[in-house]
């Protein structure tokens, strides 16, 4: 199983290599996190770090799930607390933090745990029914290990509404 | 170097020229003549944007600058003496509209709009100018007279190729070198006058050596110069070089056209075996042909550009990002608490020489974006000279200070209220009669200064004119009018003068070219407010008036008082805070809206409270725990509540991320942030952004 994940995952950077293009990419890579009892994926292409611990300051008249903006490395960069932003409540111990990087937007992610990194076929990619839109997603698929269930974050509509 | 980088070269290069180009039209103008160094200035640059225009493919602009290279040409091979005095107001003129044409069309090609197609008139100006001027030409001029410099060697009458050699009738020429030593060259271009022959008319062509059949010394000034060959038609000389390319022993050729052009068609050989064009050769000897014909008439403008490079802003941004990284993490590291107790001596020398090096980087890195504002400055050169025609006013325009250095998004952005503010001295403040500034004992042509002035932390910027100066009557009537000021109170001279700014205040009742439009002294004031400096106005009737900018010298960094409300830290502008003061609960009074007061110094000002206002989980509300700041920008003055003072420190500004702009933070007088010593980030305040929000809410 390991032995042939590992092919799988060559074959896909060789792909990455001289196929940029969106359609023909058959798999892509996802980081899978934790938000409450969400198993949540991002594209791995827009993540620039993952980080532990950090000084949060305040930033006033901003909605509340943005918690502030912190320096990395002199770089200023705003913080959601994705729980408040899907309406959930905030965890007291949060300090887990993917940092996105969106065409140019920067942003960072508070949230529960990060699980893995997977790649996973475009065609496993289910879109969502509609009598159940979720919020901020844009897809789901089953977990190939069977485990459960990965709701794929939109990205954009994350930044934009 | 992807196709849109070579644009942007293309565009920063052309522009650079246009500038170049501009201010040496200027000056001459004022000369009423152009010196030959301007005159060979001209037509290097023509013939840079030609080139480039060409590789381009923006062939309207590569006609124009071909024929204006034309023009130079002519006028460079016989000196300005070739233009008499009445067709020189006419060389200067379209020389300049050629410059804001070449504007024109690169705005458009910025904005990747089509361009003009329709230059026929334009080009058409530019032949009847050069008519005109080879109409007066002497005969002597006109017929190929070899230049100075020639070779010594070769017979005086066939000295080196000369550019004016040739036959307006038999424009389009081809000029054809045999390989070195191949022998008979008068035969072998005899050989191909025949199979030119061939398929072309003999009255539509002419060659030079004429006797090559008989004459066998002739093979030697091939050998020199060439075999020149003249075509009536260009289909003519297009079918030719087929002809010539398969001819034995033909080491290269190159056609040009008879008003000389660098050579543009293919080349067969390396260009290493290509003597240089025609054109260029002014001296006996030959340029690498592969240099510009510019390389023969170096100049020192040229030498200078060599020492600078052009790079782009945000890389400069990152450096001082990065450097103002380094700086913060120097003193993280000299200062930690761990070393707290420890007798380190070598560890405190190196530290203190890390300091100074981080200290002299931080210097260096700021002075790259530094940049003089004489560019600026020379643009109203410009707009001075136009609408002294326009207006059909005399006026000078005298630079002091030209050389003095800003941070580079500065000088981008005073160039507009400089810019308005001479146009408002040409248009209302010198006097549209000449006798009227006789009659006051003035020099009949006016004057108009524009300094600029490096105090160490801010520049000042003065336009001043001697012209009629504010009439305080007709301005506070006008007030009145407006609704700006009341009629029932007196005001002082600075603040009639003070209602200049005021937003949609134009004393001008009609509406010109150049002012007036509506907006007036008020977008001059925002816009150097914006920059966090500050306008004034004085004049004197009668005796002009002039209007001071102090802006300061870079907003990359600031000077600012940091106060701390609860866990949050802010950054207030140093030119905004009058003072700050302790003060009891009953020196608080209220007002009818539950407002907050305070009286200092016999006037009333508010109170806003920063935890109330932005609402901050932690801080001070009792009034004696805190401490207040007397805040002032511009007309508006309050006071804002905070806890603590912390200090003033010169911090270095950060925008706030994009993501956050969204939430549109700045109209809440949020606009920016900073990076503490320790890391964490303060908040930087706009007291003006502050309380107009406050006021609204």
């Amino acid at each position: 199983m390991s032995a042939m994940k590992e092919d799988v995952l060559f074959q896909v950077q060789d792909d990455d290599l001289f196929l940029t293009d969106e359609d023909t990419v058959e798999s892509r890579k996802y980081l899978i996190f934790v938000v409450d009892d969400l198993r949540i994926g991002l594209d791995a292409e827009y993540v620039v770090e993952i980080l532990n611990g950090y000084t949060v300051t305040y930033l006033p008249m901003m909605p509340d799930y943005i918690r502030g903006i912190f320096n990395m490395r002199g770089q200023i960069i705003p913080m959601m607390d994705i729980r408040l932003r899907l309406g959930k409540a905030p965890l007291e111990e949060g300090n887990l933090l993917v940092v996105v990087n969106y065409n140019n937007t920067h942003l960072g992610i508070l949230v529960d745990a990060v699980e893995l990194m997977l790649d996973i076929p475009n065609e496993l990619i289910m879109p969502i029914p509609a009598q159940s839109a979720q919020k901020l997603v844009s897809g789901m698929c089953s977990l190939p290990d069977g485990s459960g269930t990965m709701l794929v974050l939109d990205c954009d509509q994350l930044l934009h509404e | 170097m992807s196709s849109n980088d070579i644009l942007d070269m293309y565009i920063y290069e052309t522009n650079t020229l246009l500038e170049q180009l501009e201010n040496i039209v200027l000056d001459a103008e004022k000369e009423n003549t152009f010196s030959q160094d301007n005159v060979t200035e001209i037509f290097r640059i023509m013939h840079t944007i030609k080139g480039s225009s060409a590789m381009m493919e923006f062939d309207t602009l590569a006609q124009v600058s071909h024929r204006i290279e034309d023009l130079f040409f002519i006028i460079r091979e016989n000196t300005m003496e070739v233009v008499s005095e009445e067709n020189r107001p006419a060389l200067f003129d379209l020389m300049l509209h050629s410059v804001d044409y070449f504007r024109e069309e690169m705005e458009k090609v910025e904005a990747e709009q089509p361009l003009n197609k329709d230059v026929d008139s334009f080009l058409a100006n530019i032949n009847t100018l050069i008519a005109k001027i080879k109409g007066e030409e002497p005969p002597a001029a006109a017929a190929p007279a070899p230049p100075p410099a020639a070779e010594p060697a070769p017979p005086p009458a066939e000295a080196a190729p000369q550019a004016d050699e040739g036959n307006p009738d038999f424009p389009y020429q081809l000029r054809v070198f045999f390989d070195d030593g191949c022998g008979m060259e008068n035969l072998r271009a005899y050989m191909l006058v025949t199979s030119i022959q061939g398929f072309c008319a003999e009255s539509d062509f002419l060659y030079e050596p004429a006797d090559v059949e008989q004459d066998a010394s002739t093979a030697e000034q091939i050998i020199d110069n060439g075999f020149l060959l003249e075509f009536k038609n260009p289909e003519d000389r297009e079918s030719a070089i087929p002809t010539v390319r398969t001819s034995g022993s033909v080491r290269s050729y190159q056609p040009h056209d008879y008003v000389p052009a660098p050579p543009q068609a293919v080349m067969p050989e390396p260009a290493e075996t290509t003597p240089p064009p025609p054109s260029a050769v002014k001296t006996a000897k030959p340029a690498p042909a592969s240099a510009p014909a510019a390389a023969n008439n170096p100049n020192n403008a040229q030498h200078q550009k060599e020492s600078l490079i052009s790079v782009n802003l945000s890389k400069l941004d990152a450096l001082s990002a990065i450097v103002g990284e380094i700086v913060i993490t120097e003193s993280m590291v000299t200062s930690s608490p761990d070393l707290k107790g420890l007798h380190l001596d070598a560890f405190s020398k190196s530290a203190r020489q890390l300091r100074k090096l981080t200290d002299e980087l931080q210097d260096v890195s700021m002075s790259l974006r530094m940049i003089p504002v004489s560019n600026t400055f020379q643009k109203m050169n410009r707009i001075v000279r136009d609408m002294c025609k326009k207006l059909n006013k005399q006026v000078k325009l005298t630079l002091v200070g030209e050389n003095t250095e800003v941070d580079k998004t500065i000088v981008d952005s005073i160039g507009d209220p400089i810019m308005h503010m001479v146009r408002n001295s040409m248009d209302h403040g010198i006097e549209e009669n000449v006798q009227d500034r006789i009659n006051a004992g003035k020099d009949p042509v006016g004057e108009i200064l524009l300094s600029a002035q490096d105090t160490g932390s801010e520049v000042i910027i003065q336009i001043s004119d001697d012209g009629g100066g504010v009439n305080d009557e007709a301005v506070l009537a006008k007030a009145i009018r407006n609704g700006i000021a009341s009629p029932d109170v007196e005001y002082s001279h600075k603040e009639i003068l003070n209602f200049l700014m005021a937003p949609g205040f134009s004393t001008n009742a009609q509406v010109t070219e150049f002012s007036g439009r509506g907006v007036g002294m008020d977008v001059v004031k925002s816009g150097v407010e914006s920059l966090g400096g500050s306008v004034t106005i004085t004049s004197e009737q009668g005796q002009g008036m002039t209007t001071i900018m102090r802006i300061p010298l870079t907003m990359a960094i600031m000077d600012g008082m940091e106060v701390s409300v609860g866990d949050s830290i802010f950054t207030i502008p140093i030119n905004n805070v009058r003072s700050s003061l302790k003060i009891t609960e009953k020196d608080i009074l209220h007002d009818s809206v539950n407002g907050e007061m305070v009286k200092l110094m016999d006037s009333y000002y508010p109170v806003i409270r920063a935890r109330e206002f932005y609402n901050l989980p932690g801080g001070a509300d009792n009034v004696e725990d805190g401490i207040l700041m007397w805040l002032e920008s511009g007309d508006i003055s309050y006071c804002l509540f905070v806890d603590e003072l912390l200090g003033e420190h010169q911090i270095v500004v950060k925008p706030l991320p994009t993501y956050v702009n969204n939430f549109d933070v700045k109209s809440y007088g949020i606009t920016g942030c900073s990076i503490l010593g320790d890391g964490s980030i303060s908040i930087i305040l706009d007291a003006k952004g502050l309380y107009a929000a406050a006021h609204i809410m």
